[in-house]
């Protein structure tokens, strides 16, 4: 079966999750000025690992990455998969603690953490029960349902734009030794890796998915510049979540509601529901791969209850950031290493096959 | 008398209506077998009589003349009481062992063809379907002409004989649905089938699912244009409704008989429902949500108006609005259950109620009234009663998520109704696709 718009759809959906909140503080804190590049630079390596990656999988039509590597022993694979499980779990972890701390933050003040907890990922848990094909059908109405506000939203944080605040332009490379900088991957790390596990469900176009990745291009430089237009640098990089902030000061005379903040986040955190089903129908995926005897179902609760343990533990925002930061090593690992692997392992098998055949 | 006879007088000679006559046909001896409730016995000697005179006068011999008749049986005791059963004749050929089933004059036991009474239609064929299921099939025949139009009919049951038919156009249905019903339904044939519930057990479906899978329609002309869409329509004898299969989200919000109006006016017809659909969900966790736990998410005015109408209501929003959402179910379910000329008393005293007394009593708020009044209405729009009957049930859940945890709970439950219904199939067909027929070749 052929689901290449679901499959852009998730993947839009995935990404517009993660951009607005961490990353444009990520990039503000990492340069003083010309955004842009950091910025560019970033999409640049997405585009690539997106692409090696992509052609790596092409070589295994209806194969996810599991079954890629079921030639090999399991000890082996699974030296390989680990770094990628701890990813997910770690992502998992760090979604819903950092976005039930934005929760609270925003517009639930009086609400325990720990049941927000509780709910984003008791909902997301239930979603991803119900395997991949429900996840992207979610997805499909999400998007109807709450894709129009959010471009709504972000059309109208143009109100108190400043556009003198975008020059200068020249940039140097300074940010690259920034940890801010790498924790801005976060925004991009996440998402793709669905495309490997999903082909035995169904199959997908490429040009569809690099087509979504070229749509979230605008949204990516938007959710650092419209901080930076409207606040200019030196005060966004006061603000927490600069991109909330706009948001929060936006007026609109004719609508009923005061705080548009609240309509933006919330599709936001629809999405973000999204993503998290999504990590953890991945996460469930690799244990059930090494662990088949077992219920993926019972998995999920499992999996579900530790995360709801540790992320009960960890306490405050530093601590977001510190495991934010200790992440980048897995998360380079899942940019660079994965879709390497895949692409040169698929080239492999493929000079192979031409080989016998001659 | 003979074993066969005794036989069929054993299994149901308890019944006062069954009757065994003793009569001459084709100057043979023969027994007349039937129920008198449903053999209208006086017209089929009739035409009995002349039949078999007509067939004489053509020279045959009446051996031939029998089977022209009737199907005839040896020694089938069994096939013998369920036609009688279900309203057939049997002319039992004395020291012959041979029985006819004979398709007597039956008793005018069905109503004629109405106008529907649960659907209304604006500008669209509205015959209606009724119980008996030949009639059903042939207001389908009739809406529907053509040589790809297929019946396969069932008769199941173990204690309760109900005919059941599948009907499905060639060519353009997805075959492995076809497969997979025609295979279950034979499977399962010993079921009792009288409602929706042990058609669904006998389907496979799993009895906890609050969407139907079933999309009901009083309607042939709405019948004809699922079985052109691809879908698989279901007749169950005594049931005045098709059941059309798979059941999909979009039925919800598009009726055939809008394809009357011109297509900006459907679009917007359309688009009315699904706002609808929306607002029956949303708008009382909304309500919930804002005055409990978010009011400052509303501009400083409106919040400050809200307030006011809110003052002097001594319980927290949830508790008033599930007392007045409880209240409102009550309405509707006892205007369905009174008699016509007791339910406009049901709507004065629920106006009334509703509309004035309530807020005058500061009980509830001003605003709760305009809220509920809306979900009603909104929810009214949608198409057919199954799937307008799981929005009402869903909105539920909101309320509750709302007044736990505010806007949020209200988008939390959106996302887990979405995802419920994106999680529903119907044999492989999920309840979001748009359609599942084939293109025409």
């Amino acid at each position: 079966m052929v689901r290449s718009l679901h499959v852009m759809i998730m993947y839009v959906l995935c990404h517009l999750g993660l951009i607005f909140f961490m990353f444009p503080a990520d990039i503000i804190a990492s340069t003083e000025q010309g955004h842009w590049f950091p910025i560019l630079i970033g999409i640049i390596v997405h585009f690539v690992c997106l692409l090696t990656y992509m052609k790596g999988l092409s070589f295994f039509p209806k194969k996810d990455i599991l079954s890629i590597f079921s030639k090999s022993k399991k000890r082996v694979t699974f030296l390989f998969f680990a770094p990628v499980l701890l990813y997910l779990i770690m992502a998992i972890i760090i979604t819903v603690r950092a976005y039930a701390e934005i929760v609270t933050l925003v517009f639930l003040s009086h609400t325990p953490l720990w049941t927000i907890i509780l709910l984003l990922l008791s909902v997301s848990a239930y979603i991803s029960s119900k395997g991949i094909e429900a996840i992207l059908r979610t997805a499909f109405l999400l998007f109807i349902l709450f894709f129009p506000i959010l471009l709504f939203v972000l059309i109208m944080s143009f109100q108190n734009v400043d556009w003198r605040y975008a020059i200068p332009f020249d940039t140097d490379l300074g940010f690259i030794s920034k940890p801010a900088y790498f924790e801005s991957y976060f925004a991009f790390a996440g998402g793709f890796l669905f495309l490997g596990f999903v082909q035995p469900f169904f199959s997908y176009e490429r040009k569809y998915v690099i087509l979504s990745a070229i749509f979230l291009i605008p949204f990516f430089l938007f959710s650092v510049y419209i901080p930076i237009l409207t606040l200019g640098q030196a005060t966004a990089s006061k603000a927490f979540l600069p991109f909330v902030l706009i948001v929060d000061s936006i007026n609109i005379d004719w609508l009923m509601f005061d705080r548009v903040t609240m309509f933006f986040l919330l599709s936001l955190i629809a999405f973000i529901i999204l993503y998290l089903s999504l990590l953890m129908w991945k996460a469930i995926r690799i244990i059930n791969y090494y662990i088949p005897k077992s219920r993926p179902s019972y998995l999920l609760f499992g999996l579900s209850v530790a995360i709801f343990f540790v992320c009960f533990w960890i306490p405050d925002w530093k601590d977001v950031e510190n495991i934010l930061f200790m992440n980048s090593f897995l998360r380079s690992y899942v940019i660079i290493v994965v879709p390497l692997s895949i692409y040169y392992i698929g080239r492999r098998l493929k000079r192979k096959d031409t080989n016998e055949t001659i | 008398m003979e074993q066969i006879v005794l036989d069929i007088k054993k299994a149901l000679g308890g019944n006062d209506d069954f009757f065994i006559k003793r009569d001459y046909l084709l100057k043979k001896e023969v027994l007349l077998l039937g129920l008198s409730t449903l053999v209208d016995m006086t017209k089929t000697k009739t035409i009995l009589q002349k039949q078999s005179e007509g067939l004489i006068s053509q020279g045959k011999t009446s051996e031939s003349i029998f089977i022209l008749m009737g199907e005839l049986f040896e020694d089938d005791t069994k096939k013998a009481i369920t036609s009688v059963l279900e309203g057939k004749l049997i002319i039992y050929i004395e020291h012959t062992k041979k029985f006819i089933i004979y398709e007597p004059v039956p008793k005018g036991l069905n109503r004629s063809i109405e106008v529907p009474s649960n659907e209304s239609v604006i500008q669209g064929p509205s015959n209606s379907f009724t119980e008996d299921i030949d009639t059903n099939i042939g207001l389908l025949r009739k809406q529907l002409t053509s040589n790809k139009l297929l019946v396969h009919s069932f008769t199941t049951g173990k204690n309760q004989k109900t005919k059941i038919s599948l009907l499905f156009i060639n060519g353009l249905v997805d075959k492995e649905l076809v497969e997979n019903i025609n295979s279950l339904i034979e499977k399962n044939k010993s079921m009792d089938i009288s409602n929706l519930q042990s058609m669904s057990k006998m389907l496979g479906f799993s009895s906890w699912d609050t969407v139907s899978k079933f999309n009901t329609t009083e309607l042939p002309f709405h019948a004809s244009q699922f079985l052109k869409k691809g879908r698989v329509v279901i007749l169950v004898d005594q049931l005045p409704f098709a059941l059309i299969l798979p059941n999909l989200l979009w039925d919800m919000f598009i009726v055939e008989s809008d394809r009357n109006f011109p297509f900006p006016i459907m679009i917007t017809i359309s688009c009315l429902r699904v706002i609808g659909a929306l607002i029956a969900l949303i708008s009382p966790g909304m309500y919930v949500a804002l005055v409990a736990v978010n009011p400052e998410a509303l501009q400083i005015e409106l919040a400050l108006s809200v307030a006011q109408s809110r003052e002097g209501v001594p319980y927290p929003a949830l508790v008033e609005v599930i007392i007045m959402l409880v209240v409102l179910e009550l309405i509707l379910e006892a205007s369905i259950r009174l008699p016509k000329s007791v339910g406009p008393t049901i709507t004065m005293v629920g106006g009334i109620i509703l509309g004035q007394a309530v807020v005058e009593a500061k009980l509830v708020s001003n605003l709760l009234i305009i809220i509920l009044a809306a979900t009603t209405i909104a929810n009214s729009t949608l198409v057919g009663a199954q799937s307008s009957l799981s929005i009402r049930s869903f909105k539920y859940i909101n309320v509750i998520l709302s007044s736990l945890f505010g806007v949020l709970g209200l988008v939390v439950g959106l996302v887990f109704i979405s995802s419920y219904l994106a999680s529903l199939t119907t044999f492989g067909k999920s309840y979001l696709y748009l359609n599942i027929g084939r293109k025409e070749q």
